[in-house]
Protein backbone atom coordinates (compact mmCIF):
# COMPACT_ATOMS: atom_id res chain seq x y z
CA UNK A 1 0.00 0.00 0.00
CA UNK A 2 2.66 2.47 1.00
CA UNK A 3 3.77 1.89 -2.40
CA UNK A 4 1.08 3.59 -4.30
CA UNK A 5 2.16 7.22 -2.83
CA UNK A 6 5.79 6.14 -3.76
CA UNK A 7 5.53 4.36 -7.31
CA UNK A 8 6.62 7.10 -9.37
CA UNK A 9 4.33 6.11 -12.11
CA UNK A 10 1.06 6.43 -10.04
CA UNK A 11 2.57 10.13 -9.25
CA UNK A 12 3.09 11.58 -12.88
CA UNK A 13 -0.24 9.74 -14.33
CA UNK A 14 -2.24 11.50 -11.63
CA UNK A 15 -0.44 14.72 -12.42
CA UNK A 16 -0.76 14.53 -16.02
CA UNK A 17 -4.40 13.28 -15.31
CA UNK A 18 -5.58 15.91 -13.38
CA UNK A 19 -3.92 18.70 -14.61
CA UNK A 20 -5.99 18.19 -17.90
CA UNK A 21 -8.84 19.99 -18.72
CA UNK A 22 -10.52 17.10 -19.71
CA UNK A 23 -10.67 15.62 -16.37
CA UNK A 24 -13.09 18.18 -15.29
CA UNK A 25 -15.06 17.90 -18.24
CA UNK A 26 -15.66 14.03 -18.36
CA UNK A 27 -16.66 14.61 -14.58
CA UNK A 28 -18.96 17.40 -14.86
CA UNK A 29 -20.21 15.92 -17.88
CA UNK A 30 -21.13 12.53 -15.82
CA UNK A 31 -22.51 14.45 -12.76
CA UNK A 32 -24.35 16.48 -15.43
CA UNK A 33 -26.11 13.42 -16.93
CA UNK A 34 -26.43 11.69 -13.96
CA UNK A 35 -28.34 13.71 -12.19
CA UNK A 36 -30.25 15.53 -15.02
CA UNK A 37 -31.74 12.06 -16.25
CA UNK A 38 -32.37 11.17 -12.10
CA UNK A 39 -34.50 14.36 -11.94
CA UNK A 40 -36.56 14.38 -14.94
CA UNK A 41 -37.60 10.84 -13.95
CA UNK A 42 -38.29 11.92 -10.62
CA UNK A 43 -40.29 14.51 -12.51
CA UNK A 44 -42.22 12.44 -14.72
CA UNK A 45 -42.98 10.20 -12.13
CA UNK A 46 -44.48 12.78 -9.52
CA UNK A 47 -46.34 13.72 -12.35
CA UNK A 48 -48.59 10.53 -12.85
CA UNK A 49 -48.71 9.69 -9.20
CA UNK A 50 -48.36 11.08 -5.81
CA UNK A 51 -44.90 10.74 -4.20
CA UNK A 52 -45.35 7.56 -1.57
CA UNK A 53 -42.16 7.53 0.20
CA UNK A 54 -41.27 4.09 1.82
CA UNK A 55 -41.79 1.99 -0.94
CA UNK A 56 -41.39 3.18 -4.20
CA UNK A 57 -37.92 1.23 -5.35
CA UNK A 58 -38.46 2.28 -9.32
CA UNK A 59 -36.01 5.36 -9.11
CA UNK A 60 -33.18 3.04 -6.79
CA UNK A 61 -33.09 1.06 -9.89
CA UNK A 62 -33.11 3.49 -11.99
CA UNK A 63 -30.37 5.22 -10.95
CA UNK A 64 -27.93 2.16 -10.69
CA UNK A 65 -29.04 0.49 -14.20
CA UNK A 66 -27.97 4.52 -15.33
CA UNK A 67 -24.83 4.20 -13.78
CA UNK A 68 -23.61 0.79 -14.87
CA UNK A 69 -24.53 1.96 -18.25
CA UNK A 70 -22.11 4.93 -17.92
CA UNK A 71 -19.54 3.03 -16.14
CA UNK A 72 -20.00 0.31 -19.13
CA UNK A 73 -19.44 3.40 -21.36
CA UNK A 74 -16.44 5.34 -19.61
CA UNK A 75 -14.63 2.65 -17.67
CA UNK A 76 -13.05 0.74 -20.95
CA UNK A 77 -12.54 3.75 -22.76
CA UNK A 78 -10.42 5.38 -19.79
CA UNK A 79 -8.26 1.98 -20.06
CA UNK A 80 -7.98 1.52 -23.18
CA UNK A 81 -5.93 4.27 -23.96
CA UNK A 82 -3.26 3.33 -20.79
CA UNK A 83 -0.47 1.42 -22.94
CA UNK A 84 -1.17 2.05 -26.57
CA UNK A 85 -1.41 5.55 -25.84
CA UNK A 86 2.51 5.37 -24.20
CA UNK A 87 3.44 3.57 -26.95
CA UNK A 88 1.69 6.39 -29.63
CA UNK A 89 3.40 8.72 -27.47
CA UNK A 90 6.79 6.96 -28.21
CA UNK A 91 7.33 6.91 -24.88
CA UNK A 92 7.00 3.10 -24.12
CA UNK A 93 10.34 1.93 -24.85
CA UNK A 94 11.82 4.11 -22.83
CA UNK A 95 9.53 3.26 -20.05
CA UNK A 96 10.57 -0.87 -20.43
CA UNK A 97 14.57 0.46 -19.68
CA UNK A 98 13.74 2.05 -16.66
CA UNK A 99 13.93 -0.64 -13.78
CA UNK A 100 10.22 -0.71 -13.55
CA UNK A 101 8.78 -4.26 -14.58
CA UNK A 102 5.82 -4.32 -16.65
CA UNK A 103 4.13 -5.67 -13.86
CA UNK A 104 4.31 -2.70 -11.90
CA UNK A 105 3.56 -0.22 -15.64
CA UNK A 106 0.11 -2.68 -15.95
CA UNK A 107 -1.15 -2.47 -12.10
CA UNK A 108 -0.13 1.34 -12.21
CA UNK A 109 -1.62 1.99 -15.02
CA UNK A 110 -4.86 0.26 -14.31
CA UNK A 111 -4.64 1.67 -10.68
CA UNK A 112 -4.52 5.40 -12.00
CA UNK A 113 -7.23 4.51 -14.42
CA UNK A 114 -9.58 3.00 -12.29
CA UNK A 115 -8.85 5.39 -9.55
CA UNK A 116 -10.62 8.13 -11.87
CA UNK A 117 -13.62 5.67 -12.20
CA UNK A 118 -13.58 5.72 -8.73
CA UNK A 119 -14.14 9.74 -8.31
CA UNK A 120 -17.05 9.59 -10.58
CA UNK A 121 -18.93 6.75 -8.74
CA UNK A 122 -18.18 8.77 -5.34
CA UNK A 123 -18.83 11.99 -7.04
CA UNK A 124 -21.90 10.59 -7.55
CA UNK A 125 -22.80 9.02 -4.60
CA UNK A 126 -25.23 12.67 -3.12
CA UNK A 127 -27.32 11.84 -5.86
CA UNK A 128 -28.01 8.42 -3.91
CA UNK A 129 -29.70 11.03 -1.17
CA UNK A 130 -32.49 11.88 -3.69
CA UNK A 131 -32.96 8.17 -4.44
CA UNK A 132 -33.12 7.46 0.27
CA UNK A 133 -36.05 10.28 -0.10
CA UNK A 134 -37.97 7.56 -1.97
CA UNK A 135 -36.91 4.50 0.38
CA UNK A 136 -37.62 0.92 -0.46
CA UNK A 137 -33.80 -0.30 -0.41
CA UNK A 138 -31.72 -0.89 2.56
CA UNK A 139 -28.14 0.27 2.96
CA UNK A 140 -26.86 -3.18 2.71
CA UNK A 141 -28.51 -3.07 -0.88
CA UNK A 142 -26.53 -0.32 -1.63
CA UNK A 143 -23.21 -1.45 0.10
CA UNK A 144 -23.82 -4.34 -1.92
CA UNK A 145 -24.47 -2.15 -5.26
CA UNK A 146 -21.55 -0.14 -4.83
CA UNK A 147 -19.59 -3.49 -4.25
CA UNK A 148 -20.80 -4.73 -7.53
CA UNK A 149 -19.84 -1.61 -9.49
CA UNK A 150 -16.42 -1.84 -8.16
CA UNK A 151 -16.30 -5.50 -9.27
CA UNK A 152 -17.34 -4.08 -12.69
CA UNK A 153 -14.98 -0.95 -12.70
CA UNK A 154 -11.96 -3.72 -12.15
CA UNK A 155 -12.91 -6.29 -14.51
CA UNK A 156 -13.80 -3.25 -17.57
CA UNK A 157 -10.60 -1.20 -16.48
CA UNK A 158 -8.36 -4.74 -16.98
CA UNK A 159 -9.96 -5.65 -19.81
CA UNK A 160 -9.10 -2.51 -20.84
CA UNK A 161 -5.67 -2.32 -20.20
CA UNK A 162 -5.27 -5.59 -21.63
CA UNK A 163 -6.54 -4.39 -25.05
CA UNK A 164 -4.19 -1.80 -25.05
CA UNK A 165 -1.00 -3.85 -24.28
CA UNK A 166 -2.20 -6.60 -27.07
CA UNK A 167 -3.37 -3.79 -29.64
CA UNK A 168 -0.90 -0.98 -30.79
CA UNK A 169 -3.58 1.71 -31.15
CA UNK A 170 -5.52 3.19 -29.14
CA UNK A 171 -8.61 3.60 -31.09
CA UNK A 172 -9.10 -0.41 -32.22
CA UNK A 173 -7.58 -1.04 -28.74
CA UNK A 174 -10.76 1.40 -27.79
CA UNK A 175 -13.43 -0.71 -30.23
CA UNK A 176 -12.39 -3.95 -29.22
CA UNK A 177 -12.50 -3.73 -25.57
CA UNK A 178 -16.00 -1.77 -25.95
CA UNK A 179 -16.69 -5.00 -28.42
CA UNK A 180 -15.43 -7.54 -25.58
CA UNK A 181 -17.20 -5.94 -22.45
CA UNK A 182 -20.42 -5.66 -25.06
CA UNK A 183 -20.05 -9.89 -24.93
CA UNK A 184 -19.74 -9.64 -21.11
CA UNK A 185 -22.51 -7.53 -20.28
CA UNK A 186 -24.91 -8.53 -23.23
CA UNK A 187 -23.17 -11.61 -24.49
CA UNK A 188 -23.42 -13.74 -21.69
CA UNK A 189 -27.48 -12.66 -21.09
CA UNK A 190 -28.19 -13.74 -24.86
CA UNK A 191 -26.82 -16.69 -24.91
CA UNK A 192 -28.23 -17.35 -21.31
CA UNK A 193 -31.65 -17.03 -22.63
CA UNK A 194 -31.02 -18.57 -26.20
CA UNK A 195 -29.36 -21.64 -24.70
CA UNK A 196 -32.20 -22.06 -21.77
CA UNK A 197 -34.98 -21.58 -24.52
CA UNK A 198 -33.50 -23.62 -27.29
CA UNK A 199 -33.38 -26.53 -24.46
CA UNK A 200 -37.22 -26.13 -23.37
CA UNK A 201 -37.63 -26.28 -27.26
CA UNK A 202 -35.74 -29.43 -27.81
CA UNK A 203 -36.74 -31.55 -24.82
CA UNK A 204 -39.85 -30.15 -24.07
CA UNK A 205 -40.79 -33.74 -21.77
CA UNK A 206 -38.14 -33.13 -19.62
CA UNK A 207 -37.88 -29.68 -18.90
CA UNK A 208 -41.29 -28.33 -17.48
CA UNK A 209 -42.10 -25.54 -15.78
CA UNK A 210 -39.16 -23.63 -16.44
CA UNK A 211 -37.12 -26.23 -14.45
CA UNK A 212 -34.72 -25.92 -17.01
CA UNK A 213 -33.50 -22.71 -15.60
CA UNK A 214 -32.44 -24.59 -12.41
CA UNK A 215 -29.59 -26.59 -14.33
CA UNK A 216 -26.08 -25.85 -13.42
CA UNK A 217 -24.63 -25.15 -16.50
CA UNK A 218 -27.64 -22.43 -17.64
CA UNK A 219 -27.20 -20.98 -13.77
CA UNK A 220 -23.26 -20.37 -14.10
CA UNK A 221 -23.80 -18.66 -17.41
CA UNK A 222 -26.85 -16.20 -15.62
CA UNK A 223 -24.77 -15.40 -12.72
CA UNK A 224 -22.06 -14.67 -15.29
CA UNK A 225 -24.05 -11.63 -16.90
CA UNK A 226 -23.40 -8.40 -14.69
CA UNK A 227 -27.18 -7.18 -15.56
CA UNK A 228 -28.84 -10.19 -14.04
CA UNK A 229 -26.34 -10.18 -11.28
CA UNK A 230 -27.44 -6.37 -10.82
CA UNK A 231 -31.10 -6.89 -10.84
CA UNK A 232 -30.90 -10.04 -8.38
CA UNK A 233 -29.26 -7.66 -5.93
CA UNK A 234 -31.68 -4.71 -6.25
CA UNK A 235 -34.37 -7.92 -5.29
CA UNK A 236 -36.17 -7.44 -9.21
CA UNK A 237 -36.35 -10.63 -11.33
CA UNK A 238 -35.67 -10.50 -14.76
CA UNK A 239 -37.36 -12.93 -16.79
CA UNK A 240 -37.78 -16.49 -15.78
CA UNK A 241 -37.37 -17.09 -11.78
CA UNK A 242 -35.94 -19.68 -10.25
CA UNK A 243 -36.22 -21.41 -7.01
CA UNK A 244 -33.01 -21.28 -5.89
CA UNK A 245 -29.43 -20.59 -6.98
CA UNK A 246 -25.89 -23.09 -6.51
CA UNK A 247 -24.46 -20.34 -4.93
CA UNK A 248 -25.50 -16.49 -4.46
CA UNK A 249 -25.70 -14.79 -7.44
CA UNK A 250 -23.49 -11.70 -6.81
CA UNK A 251 -20.49 -13.73 -4.62
CA UNK A 252 -19.70 -15.70 -7.33
CA UNK A 253 -20.33 -13.10 -10.14
CA UNK A 254 -17.51 -11.36 -7.64
CA UNK A 255 -14.89 -14.19 -7.65
CA UNK A 256 -15.43 -15.13 -10.88
CA UNK A 257 -14.80 -11.42 -12.27
CA UNK A 258 -12.21 -10.67 -10.48
CA UNK A 259 -10.13 -13.93 -11.53
CA UNK A 260 -10.61 -13.18 -14.54
CA UNK A 261 -9.36 -9.52 -14.04
CA UNK A 262 -6.56 -11.02 -12.43
CA UNK A 263 -5.67 -13.17 -14.90
CA UNK A 264 -6.00 -10.42 -17.91
CA UNK A 265 -3.72 -7.68 -16.17
CA UNK A 266 -1.01 -11.24 -15.72
CA UNK A 267 -1.31 -11.58 -19.22
CA UNK A 268 -1.34 -7.82 -20.08
CA UNK A 269 2.06 -7.46 -18.18
CA UNK A 270 3.21 -11.03 -20.17
CA UNK A 271 2.41 -9.34 -23.33
CA UNK A 272 4.62 -6.31 -22.14
CA UNK A 273 7.55 -7.96 -21.25
CA UNK A 274 9.44 -7.06 -24.61
CA UNK A 275 12.52 -9.98 -24.41
CA UNK A 276 11.35 -13.34 -22.72
CA UNK A 277 14.09 -15.48 -22.47
CA UNK A 278 13.74 -19.16 -24.02
CA UNK A 279 11.18 -17.59 -26.12
CA UNK A 280 11.86 -16.26 -29.73
CA UNK A 281 9.44 -13.40 -30.61
CA UNK A 282 9.29 -11.88 -33.86
CA UNK B 1 31.88 -2.97 -22.40
CA UNK B 2 29.51 -3.56 -25.34
CA UNK B 3 30.21 -7.10 -26.75
CA UNK B 4 28.36 -8.45 -29.64
CA UNK B 5 29.17 -11.91 -30.69
CA UNK B 6 27.39 -13.25 -33.90
CA UNK B 7 24.06 -11.31 -33.53
CA UNK B 8 21.65 -11.80 -35.92
CA UNK B 9 18.40 -10.00 -35.98
CA UNK B 10 15.55 -11.36 -38.17
CA UNK B 11 11.67 -9.45 -38.97
CA UNK B 12 10.01 -12.41 -40.42
CA UNK B 13 12.04 -12.31 -43.62
CA UNK B 14 13.28 -9.79 -43.68
CA UNK B 15 17.36 -10.46 -42.14
CA UNK B 16 17.94 -7.05 -40.60
CA UNK B 17 21.17 -7.96 -38.72
CA UNK B 18 23.72 -10.45 -40.27
CA UNK B 19 26.20 -11.79 -37.19
CA UNK B 20 27.54 -8.70 -35.95
CA UNK B 21 30.66 -8.99 -34.23
CA UNK B 22 31.41 -5.61 -31.62
CA UNK B 23 33.44 -4.99 -28.98
CA UNK B 24 33.61 -1.95 -27.34
CA UNK B 25 35.91 -0.97 -24.71
CA UNK B 26 35.30 1.13 -21.65
CA UNK B 27 35.53 4.70 -22.11
CA UNK B 28 35.47 4.95 -25.89
CA UNK B 29 33.04 6.46 -28.14
CA UNK B 30 31.71 4.24 -30.83
CA UNK B 31 29.81 5.55 -33.62
CA UNK B 32 27.69 4.18 -35.78
CA UNK B 33 27.20 4.66 -39.42
CA UNK B 34 24.97 3.83 -41.72
CA UNK B 35 22.41 4.56 -44.53
CA UNK B 36 18.54 4.51 -43.45
CA UNK B 37 17.68 0.25 -43.04
CA UNK B 38 20.83 -0.33 -42.08
CA UNK B 39 20.08 -1.98 -38.48
CA UNK B 40 21.54 0.81 -36.57
CA UNK B 41 18.44 0.61 -34.58
CA UNK B 42 18.07 -2.54 -34.30
CA UNK B 43 21.31 -2.99 -32.95
CA UNK B 44 20.58 -0.54 -30.58
CA UNK B 45 17.21 -1.91 -29.43
CA UNK B 46 19.05 -5.46 -28.82
CA UNK B 47 21.32 -3.92 -26.45
CA UNK B 48 18.93 -2.15 -24.79
CA UNK B 49 17.04 -5.01 -24.17
CA UNK B 50 13.90 -3.95 -26.06
CA UNK B 51 14.16 -6.81 -28.87
CA UNK B 52 15.41 -10.65 -29.28
CA UNK B 53 17.87 -11.23 -31.09
CA UNK B 54 17.41 -13.85 -33.65
CA UNK B 55 20.84 -15.55 -33.01
CA UNK B 56 23.80 -14.25 -31.06
CA UNK B 57 24.69 -13.24 -28.25
CA UNK B 58 24.76 -9.54 -26.66
CA UNK B 59 26.63 -8.55 -23.46
CA UNK B 60 26.51 -4.67 -21.93
CA UNK B 61 28.36 -4.02 -18.65
CA UNK B 62 29.44 -8.15 -18.77
CA UNK B 63 25.29 -8.60 -18.72
CA UNK B 64 23.77 -10.82 -20.92
CA UNK B 65 20.82 -8.48 -22.26
CA UNK B 66 18.30 -11.25 -22.87
CA UNK B 67 19.32 -13.04 -19.52
CA UNK B 68 19.93 -10.19 -17.03
CA UNK B 69 18.08 -7.44 -18.14
CA UNK B 70 17.44 -6.08 -14.88
CA UNK B 71 21.26 -5.17 -14.49
CA UNK B 72 21.53 -4.24 -18.25
CA UNK B 73 18.73 -1.74 -17.78
CA UNK B 74 20.73 -0.22 -14.29
CA UNK B 75 24.16 0.14 -16.22
CA UNK B 76 22.58 1.77 -19.69
CA UNK B 77 21.00 4.89 -21.00
CA UNK B 78 19.26 4.33 -24.00
CA UNK B 79 18.10 7.74 -26.09
CA UNK B 80 15.54 6.36 -28.89
CA UNK B 81 15.72 8.07 -32.57
CA UNK B 82 12.67 9.29 -31.82
CA UNK B 83 10.97 9.68 -28.52
CA UNK B 84 7.82 11.79 -27.11
CA UNK B 85 7.47 13.67 -23.19
CA UNK B 86 4.19 13.42 -21.50
CA UNK B 87 1.86 16.20 -21.56
CA UNK B 88 1.67 18.57 -18.24
CA UNK B 89 4.44 17.91 -17.14
CA UNK B 90 7.30 20.06 -15.46
CA UNK B 91 11.08 19.95 -16.85
CA UNK B 92 12.38 19.28 -13.01
CA UNK B 93 9.02 16.19 -12.80
CA UNK B 94 9.76 14.68 -15.73
CA UNK B 95 13.29 13.82 -15.22
CA UNK B 96 11.74 13.43 -11.18
CA UNK B 97 9.64 10.62 -12.60
CA UNK B 98 12.62 8.90 -14.44
CA UNK B 99 14.90 8.90 -11.21
CA UNK B 100 11.70 7.44 -9.29
CA UNK B 101 11.68 4.86 -12.19
CA UNK B 102 15.51 3.78 -11.28
CA UNK B 103 15.28 4.04 -7.82
CA UNK B 104 16.61 6.86 -6.57
CA UNK B 105 15.46 8.03 -3.12
CA UNK B 106 13.85 11.02 -3.27
CA UNK B 107 16.31 12.96 -0.92
CA UNK B 108 18.96 12.62 -3.44
CA UNK B 109 16.71 13.76 -6.58
CA UNK B 110 16.52 17.51 -6.54
CA UNK B 111 20.33 18.39 -6.80
CA UNK B 112 20.62 15.34 -9.24
CA UNK B 113 17.92 17.13 -11.44
CA UNK B 114 19.59 20.48 -10.91
CA UNK B 115 23.02 18.90 -12.29
CA UNK B 116 21.26 17.32 -14.53
CA UNK B 117 19.62 20.32 -16.12
CA UNK B 118 23.02 22.08 -15.37
CA UNK B 119 24.81 20.02 -17.87
CA UNK B 120 22.68 19.73 -20.64
CA UNK B 121 21.95 23.64 -20.56
CA UNK B 122 18.24 23.52 -19.72
CA UNK B 123 18.64 25.39 -15.98
CA UNK B 124 16.47 28.06 -16.99
CA UNK B 125 13.72 25.62 -18.43
CA UNK B 126 13.26 23.76 -15.01
CA UNK B 127 9.48 24.76 -14.34
CA UNK B 128 8.44 24.88 -18.26
CA UNK B 129 5.70 21.88 -19.21
CA UNK B 130 7.84 19.71 -21.43
CA UNK B 131 5.85 19.36 -24.26
CA UNK B 132 6.29 23.08 -24.60
CA UNK B 133 9.92 22.78 -25.50
CA UNK B 134 11.47 23.12 -28.61
CA UNK B 135 13.28 19.74 -30.54
CA UNK B 136 16.31 20.53 -29.66
CA UNK B 137 15.42 21.09 -26.04
CA UNK B 138 13.41 17.87 -25.70
CA UNK B 139 16.67 16.25 -27.77
CA UNK B 140 19.05 17.52 -24.89
CA UNK B 141 16.00 16.48 -21.72
CA UNK B 142 16.19 13.10 -23.58
CA UNK B 143 19.98 12.66 -23.02
CA UNK B 144 19.63 14.01 -19.31
CA UNK B 145 17.23 11.85 -18.98
CA UNK B 146 19.58 8.78 -20.07
CA UNK B 147 21.71 10.03 -17.33
CA UNK B 148 19.69 10.24 -14.60
CA UNK B 149 20.98 6.62 -12.80
CA UNK B 150 24.51 7.24 -13.95
CA UNK B 151 24.89 4.71 -16.45
CA UNK B 152 28.33 3.71 -17.74
CA UNK B 153 26.97 3.30 -20.88
CA UNK B 154 24.89 5.54 -23.15
CA UNK B 155 23.72 4.41 -26.57
CA UNK B 156 22.20 7.10 -28.13
CA UNK B 157 20.03 6.44 -31.61
CA UNK B 158 20.61 9.51 -33.95
CA UNK B 159 20.84 12.05 -30.72
CA UNK B 160 21.25 15.25 -33.78
CA UNK B 161 18.73 14.17 -36.24
CA UNK B 162 16.21 17.48 -36.59
CA UNK B 163 18.35 19.63 -34.97
CA UNK B 164 19.71 22.63 -36.49
CA UNK B 165 23.63 22.95 -36.81
CA UNK B 166 23.78 25.03 -33.75
CA UNK B 167 22.11 22.57 -31.77
CA UNK B 168 23.80 19.89 -33.78
CA UNK B 169 27.17 21.81 -32.18
CA UNK B 170 25.55 22.13 -28.64
CA UNK B 171 24.89 18.29 -28.30
CA UNK B 172 28.36 17.65 -29.95
CA UNK B 173 29.74 19.80 -26.92
CA UNK B 174 27.87 18.06 -24.69
CA UNK B 175 28.67 14.74 -25.82
CA UNK B 176 32.20 15.49 -25.70
CA UNK B 177 31.94 16.81 -21.88
CA UNK B 178 30.26 12.74 -21.34
CA UNK B 179 33.20 11.72 -23.06
CA UNK B 180 35.28 13.43 -20.14
CA UNK B 181 33.35 11.90 -18.01
CA UNK B 182 34.50 8.35 -18.94
CA UNK B 183 31.42 6.86 -20.26
CA UNK B 184 30.78 4.47 -22.99
CA UNK B 185 28.62 5.38 -25.46
CA UNK B 186 27.60 4.00 -28.59
CA UNK B 187 26.13 6.73 -31.39
CA UNK B 188 24.72 6.34 -34.75
CA UNK B 189 23.94 8.81 -37.29
CA UNK B 190 23.70 9.09 -41.05
CA UNK B 191 26.48 11.86 -41.40
CA UNK B 192 30.24 10.98 -40.59
CA UNK B 193 31.54 14.31 -40.28
CA UNK B 194 29.23 14.83 -37.42
CA UNK B 195 30.66 11.61 -35.75
CA UNK B 196 34.63 11.87 -37.30
CA UNK B 197 35.04 14.67 -34.43
CA UNK B 198 33.71 12.94 -31.22
CA UNK B 199 34.12 8.87 -31.84
CA UNK B 200 37.22 6.89 -31.05
CA UNK B 201 36.08 4.33 -33.52
CA UNK B 202 33.71 4.03 -35.94
CA UNK B 203 31.64 1.00 -37.77
CA UNK B 204 30.25 1.21 -41.15
CA UNK B 205 26.99 -0.73 -41.00
CA UNK B 206 25.22 -1.73 -44.24
CA UNK B 207 22.26 -4.07 -44.95
CA UNK B 208 22.60 -5.27 -41.38
CA UNK B 209 26.42 -6.60 -42.12
CA UNK B 210 29.09 -4.56 -40.68
CA UNK B 211 31.40 -3.94 -43.56
CA UNK B 212 34.19 -1.77 -41.44
CA UNK B 213 35.47 -0.94 -38.37
CA UNK B 214 38.15 0.71 -36.16
CA UNK B 215 39.55 3.83 -35.79
CA UNK B 216 38.14 6.90 -37.87
CA UNK B 217 41.19 7.59 -39.80
CA UNK B 218 41.52 3.73 -40.36
CA UNK B 219 38.10 3.24 -41.64
CA UNK B 220 38.72 6.12 -44.01
CA UNK B 221 41.91 5.12 -45.22
CA UNK B 222 44.13 2.07 -44.63
CA UNK B 223 41.63 -0.15 -44.51
CA UNK B 224 39.85 0.88 -47.91
CA UNK B 225 42.39 2.61 -49.18
CA UNK B 226 39.91 5.02 -50.45
CA UNK B 227 39.94 8.65 -50.01
CA UNK B 228 38.88 12.23 -51.13
CA UNK B 229 40.90 14.97 -51.98
CA UNK B 230 40.67 17.96 -53.42
CA UNK B 231 43.65 19.61 -56.05
CA UNK B 232 42.76 23.39 -56.98
CA UNK B 233 45.45 24.97 -59.34
CA UNK B 234 45.71 28.45 -60.96
CA UNK B 235 47.57 27.67 -64.32
CA UNK B 236 48.34 24.41 -66.43
CA UNK B 237 44.63 23.40 -65.33
CA UNK B 238 44.19 21.13 -68.57
CA UNK B 239 47.61 19.33 -67.84
CA UNK B 240 46.58 19.02 -64.12
CA UNK B 241 43.88 17.33 -65.81
CA UNK B 242 45.40 14.92 -67.94
CA UNK B 243 47.80 13.56 -65.44
CA UNK B 244 45.26 13.46 -62.67
CA UNK B 245 43.35 10.89 -65.38
CA UNK B 246 46.39 8.98 -66.29
CA UNK B 247 47.30 8.74 -63.02
CA UNK B 248 46.66 4.84 -61.57
CA UNK B 249 45.42 5.78 -57.86
CA UNK B 250 42.98 8.12 -59.19
CA UNK B 251 39.12 6.56 -59.52
CA UNK B 252 37.45 9.64 -59.98
CA UNK B 253 37.35 12.85 -61.23
CA UNK B 254 35.45 15.78 -60.74
CA UNK B 255 36.39 19.06 -62.55
CA UNK B 256 35.18 22.48 -62.00
CA UNK B 257 37.26 24.99 -63.62
CA UNK B 258 40.58 24.33 -62.55
CA UNK B 259 39.57 22.60 -58.80
CA UNK B 260 39.42 18.75 -59.08
CA UNK B 261 37.66 16.35 -56.50
CA UNK B 262 39.03 13.39 -56.71
CA UNK B 263 38.64 9.82 -55.44
CA UNK B 264 42.38 8.76 -54.70
CA UNK B 265 43.06 5.24 -54.18
CA UNK B 266 46.61 4.96 -52.31
CA UNK B 267 48.71 5.44 -49.47
CA UNK B 268 50.50 9.03 -48.25
CA UNK B 269 53.59 8.25 -50.54
CA UNK B 270 51.18 8.03 -53.74
CA UNK B 271 50.09 11.07 -52.91
CA UNK B 272 53.17 13.00 -52.53
CA UNK B 273 54.41 11.21 -55.84
CA UNK B 274 51.23 12.51 -57.64
CA UNK B 275 52.11 16.14 -56.13
CA UNK B 276 55.82 15.65 -57.73
CA UNK B 277 54.31 14.69 -60.75
CA UNK B 278 52.05 17.83 -61.08
CA UNK B 279 54.77 20.35 -60.08
CA UNK B 280 56.93 18.41 -62.24
CA UNK B 281 54.92 19.08 -65.52
CA UNK B 282 54.69 22.94 -64.76
CA UNK B 283 51.63 22.61 -62.88
CA UNK B 284 50.29 25.64 -60.42
CA UNK B 285 49.40 23.92 -57.69
CA UNK B 286 47.98 26.39 -54.77
CA UNK B 287 45.82 23.49 -52.85
CA UNK B 288 46.48 20.05 -52.64
CA UNK B 289 45.20 18.15 -49.78
CA UNK B 290 41.97 16.02 -48.37
CA UNK B 291 38.88 17.05 -49.11
CA UNK B 292 37.12 19.04 -46.04
CA UNK B 293 33.92 16.71 -46.98
CA UNK B 294 35.98 13.78 -46.97
CA UNK B 295 34.36 11.36 -44.68
CA UNK B 296 30.86 11.75 -46.15
CA UNK B 297 32.38 10.67 -49.74
CA UNK B 298 34.60 7.77 -48.15
CA UNK B 299 31.11 6.59 -46.80
CA UNK B 300 29.69 6.77 -50.29
CA UNK B 301 32.30 5.22 -51.70
CA UNK B 302 32.45 2.53 -48.95
CA UNK B 303 28.71 1.35 -49.32
CA UNK B 304 28.59 1.63 -52.96
CA UNK B 305 27.47 -1.39 -54.16
CA UNK B 306 27.54 -3.14 -50.62
CA UNK B 307 25.33 -6.07 -50.98
CA UNK B 308 23.53 -5.80 -54.19
N1 LIG C 1 9.45 -3.86 -36.30
C1 LIG C 1 9.94 -4.18 -37.50
N2 LIG C 1 9.32 -5.09 -38.26
C2 LIG C 1 9.80 -5.44 -39.46
N3 LIG C 1 10.92 -4.93 -40.00
C3 LIG C 1 11.58 -4.01 -39.30
C4 LIG C 1 11.14 -3.59 -38.01
N4 LIG C 1 12.02 -2.66 -37.55
C5 LIG C 1 12.95 -2.52 -38.50
N5 LIG C 1 12.72 -3.33 -39.55
C6 LIG C 1 13.55 -3.46 -40.74
O1 LIG C 1 14.87 -3.74 -40.32
C7 LIG C 1 15.81 -3.05 -41.11
C8 LIG C 1 16.77 -2.28 -40.24
O2 LIG C 1 16.05 -1.25 -39.60
P1 LIG C 1 16.72 -0.24 -38.59
O3 LIG C 1 15.61 0.56 -37.99
O4 LIG C 1 17.61 -0.97 -37.67
O5 LIG C 1 17.56 0.69 -39.55
P2 LIG C 1 18.44 1.96 -39.20
O6 LIG C 1 19.83 1.64 -39.55
O7 LIG C 1 18.17 2.41 -37.82
O8 LIG C 1 17.86 3.02 -40.22
P3 LIG C 1 17.64 4.59 -40.02
O9 LIG C 1 18.93 5.22 -40.38
O10 LIG C 1 16.59 4.90 -41.03
O11 LIG C 1 17.22 4.84 -38.63
C9 LIG C 1 15.01 -2.19 -42.06
O12 LIG C 1 15.05 -2.79 -43.33
C10 LIG C 1 13.62 -2.18 -41.52
O13 LIG C 1 12.70 -2.18 -42.57
MG1 LIG D 1 17.32 4.14 -36.91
Amino acid sequence: MKDIFTNPLIVKEMRERFRTRKTVWILALYLLVMGSLLLGFMYVLQLNELPMPGDNRELFVMTAVLQYALLCFIAPALAAGTISGERERQTLHVLMTTQLTPAQIVWSKLLTSLAFVFLLVVASLPLYSFVFLYGGISPKQLLLLMVFFAVNILFFGALGVFCSTWIKRTGVSTITAYGLAFFFVVGTGLLYVFLGLLLEELYPQQWLNDSVWGLTGLQILGELNPVLVMFELLGENLGPTFDEYFMTPWIFFTCCYVLLSVLLIWWSAFLLKPVRPGLRWK
Amino acid sequence: MIQTEHLSKRYGKLQALTDLNLNIDKGKVFGFIGPNGAGKSTTMLILSTLLTPSEGKAYVCGYDVVKEPKDVRQSLGYMPDFFGVYDNLKATEYLDFYAGAYNIPPAKRKSLIADLLELVNLSNKADAYVDSLSRGMKQRLGLARCLVHSPDVLILDEPASGLDPRARIEMREILKQLRRMNKTILISSHILPELAELCDEIGVIEKGKLIACGAVDDVSIRSRGISMMEVRTVFGAEKAERILRESRFVRQLDDKNSHFRIQFMGTEENKAELLQQLIAAGVGVVHFGDSRENLEDVFLAITEGVGN
